[in-house]
């Protein structure tokens, strides 16, 4: 009887120790801290792929960290998504997201610097890791909000066979802006069948615009993001030149030129050279029938363009535990391997001195040198159009931009009225 | 005298021919220019050329970014139910607003007629937490439930009801039909080619709708047809017009194929609701 007793105790027991570690095991499966993340699709080709590829590497490196990695439209939609789960309550951690929508983050009050989540000095010093021009759309105030991750410059692409048919030297692209309007000359032919450049004006013009403005050695906004320099002489003078390229050299269509359509018309040879994002690199490469070539855009002053593309930013409503997941994530989707990866299939350049070391994107660069255009250019570029209130303030510049080369309006007239609009929407945050 | 008259008619109607052509063609021009792309090679996509090499390609490229039969079958169940609620609503809600008179009813009309005025993309981020709320996150109910009232199909039907002759009621009432059975049995079958001119409009508007599914759905389960079309977007690089082409097609092709079968419905439904 008593044997019995123990005998069934025992059991009783075991199948209570049993059942705690059942339990403590799944306590265990269920502390795997989740993270969903956002990000945006931005260039054409199989991005979501070879993000899923990246989320799918970094899950199995790091089996305690399950991420949902959640494509969200392009970079307008993602804000709002984002916005909008955040808004609700809903989990999310961190997103990719226009690098240009920093002020607004902060105002949301949505994102969290990355200084207050950085713990170790070797964390500190992966903060300094990327290149600088990169991260001056993602600090203000003397804090990192965002970290670089799709990122692009403008560039110049050209036509080689329509260079040598134009008498030129088609290895030496223009570089300067009289170059430029000398050699848009001979390669623009009478008949219209082919024009000697084309600058795309719709879209994102204050993008391109933000290049001339900077070889003409003139930023468009100061770093506090409160201020524009809209209505400034080298300003006006660059617009001026824009519009001339058209209505005074003839080496440009008149009136707006289509962004979506641009690659195109280069690739059909209807222009002989384009200005365009590298986020076309891969593309023009895979598919120009022609021998093509890239380079710097030209100087007047001096060189210049701006930086553009996604940053990643982690989100306020996080737990530590959450945070210090989301920069582990962070630092695998930015380390030199995966950015020089990710640059080698996209044609985002690559974010790192150090990803550009990588024996993979040396030996690709060395194939395909132009591949390095858009990293060299870094060193003469600045931030990408970015305020307070940056959607108005930034429709205002496109608005006055489009009224100058349709001719309803001067530069002078348009940049300046651009300037008073802005100066009312950033008052506030003066 | 009648030579003149007549002369006179056929010029008109040289020149509604002539306007029916141009509109036609300037309508359908969008579509044919994406089955020329389509089944081109891309260098084809601007260049006309009739000997151009026919490819599936671009289909096969299209396809592998992008699970469209998940998202069509997704597609086909949202417009489905959204269509079902509509209808049920609608015409509950249109018929009280055109035979009763209760309490507020001009109040809780016009408050009806106000969404009409609101674009649905202002309320994202408050449908969003209502639906947060609720649960309904990344679920196809979600993207159906904030249309399901739709302040259009009532007004409409409302109008439709309202020119129903009140005779015809008073016979059924006479016949011994009740409030329900007058609805079943008088003004809804006389209001078909309203039905149908708002089905078409409902269906063709939710299947094309973005942003709010994009908003609301997370995974390829429940995500519609737009949103795996929107990837071919690609703002910052230019579009690949051969593939976006092929996408687009893979995307409106059901659409399209009913509307081809249906069609002699279609327009007579809207010949109906017209000449009313």
């Amino acid at each position: 009887m008593f044997k019995l007793i123990t005998k069934t105790m025992a059991g009783i027991v075991a199948a209570v120790c049993l059942s705690i570690m059942a339990a403590s095991l799944s306590t265990a499966a269920y502390a795997k801290t989740k993270l969903t993340m956002y990000y945006p699709v931005a260039v054409g080709g199989p991005l979501t792929k070879i993000v899923d590829g990246m989320v799918a590497d970094f899950m199995k490196q790091n089996p305690d960290i399950e991420v949902n990695a959640i494509y969200a439209g392009n970079y307008n939609d993602a804000r709002i998504k984002a916005l909008a789960a955040l808004n609700s309550g809903q989990p999310a951690q961190l997103s990719v997201m226009f690098s240009i929508d920093l002020y607004e983050l902060i105002e949301q009050d949505a994102i969290v610097a990355f200084d207050d989540v950085v713990k170790t000095d070797e964390e500190k010093d992966w903060l300094k890791s990327f290149y600088p021009t990169l991260m001056q759309n993602g600090t203000t105030g003397g804090k990192t909000w965002g970290i670089p991750f799709q990122r692009s410059t403008i560039v110049m692409y050209y036509n080689k066979d329509a260079f040598k048919a134009a008498g030129l030297d088609p290895e030496k692209a223009p570089a300067s802006w009289d170059e430029l309007v000398a050699a848009g000359k001979k390669l623009t032919k009478s008949d219209g069948s082919q024009w000697g450049m084309m600058i795309p004006s719709t879209g994102y013009p204050y993008w391109m615009f933000g290049a001339l403005s900077m070889q003409n050695d003139q930023v468009l906004m100061n770093s506090a993001g409160n201020q524009t320099n809209f209505a400034e002489p080298a300003t006006i003078e660059a617009l001026q030149f824009w519009k001339d390229l058209g209505s005074k050299h003839k080496v440009m269509p008149d009136g707006t030129i289509e962004w979506g359509t641009l690659r195109k018309n280069f690739l059909e040879g209807k222009t002989a050279i384009m200005w365009h994002s590298t986020g076309n690199l891969t593309t023009v490469k895979k598919k120009a029938a022609f021998d093509f070539g890239v380079a710097m855009l030209p100087a007047n002053k001096r060189r210049g363009t701006p930086t553009g593309g996604g940053n990643f930013y982690i989100f306020k409503k996080t737990t530590p535990e959450e945070r210090s997941a989301s920069m582990k994530l962070i630092k695998f989707m930015t380390s030199p391997a995966q950015s020089a990866n990710w640059s080698m299939q996209t044609g985002y350049m690559g974010i790192s001195q150090a990803a550009y070391d990588t024996s993979e994107l040396q030996e690709y660069v060395k194939g395909f040198p132009y591949a390095a255009v858009a990293r060299d250019q870094l060193e003469f570029a600045t931030a990408e159009l970015s305020t307070y209130e940056t959607g108005r303030v930034r429709k205002s510049l496109d608005d006055a931009i489009q009224a100058a080369l349709t001719g309803s309006k001067t530069p002078e007239e348009a940049l300046k009225e651009a300037q008073a609009t802005a100066d009312r929407l950033l008052k506030p945050y003066r | 005298m009648t030579r003149p008259a007549h002369t006179t008619r056929s010029y008109t109607e040289i020149l509604e021919y002539i306007g029916a052509w141009v509109l036609a063609l300037l309508w359908i021009a969008p579509l044919l220019y994406a089955f020329w792309a389509a089944f081109h090679p891309s260098e084809y996509s601007t260049n006309f050329d009739l000997l151009a090499p026919l490819t599936l390609d671009n289909f096969r490229e299209a396809l592998s970014q992008a699970p469209f039969l998940r998202y069509g079958i997704n597609t086909f169940l949202l417009v489905t139910m959204l269509l079902a609620a509509q209808m049920v609503v609608g015409t509950l809600a249109a018929y009280a607003f055109a035979r009763f008179q209760f309490f507020g009813s001009n109040v809780a009309f016009g408050l009806v007629l106000v969404q009409l005025m609101i674009t649905p993309e202002i309320l994202i981020v408050e449908n969003y937490s209502t639906l947060a709320k609720l649960g309904f996150v990344d679920t196809i109910t979600g993207i159906g439930l904030p249309y399901m009232a739709s302040a259009f199909g009532i007004f409409l039907l409302r109008q439709a009801f309202k020119s129903t002759p009140k005779e015809l009621e008073d016979a059924a009432r006479l016949e011994g039909c009740g409030m329900f059975g007058i609805l079943m049995r008088v003004y809804v079958p006389l209001a078909r080619p309203t039905y149908l001119a708002f089905g078409l409009v409902s269906i063709s508007h939710h299947w094309n709708n973005f942003l709010w599914p994009l908003v609301i759905t997370n995974s390829v389960e429940t995500r519609p047809l737009t949103v795996g079309l929107g990837i071919f977007g690609a703002p910052e690089s230019g579009v690949d017009w051969s593939i976006v082409s092929a996408a687009t097609l893979l995307s409106v092709a059901p659409l399209l194929i009913a509307f081809l079968l249906f069609q002699r419905q279609f327009v007579q439904s809207f010949m109906y609701a017209g000449i009313k």
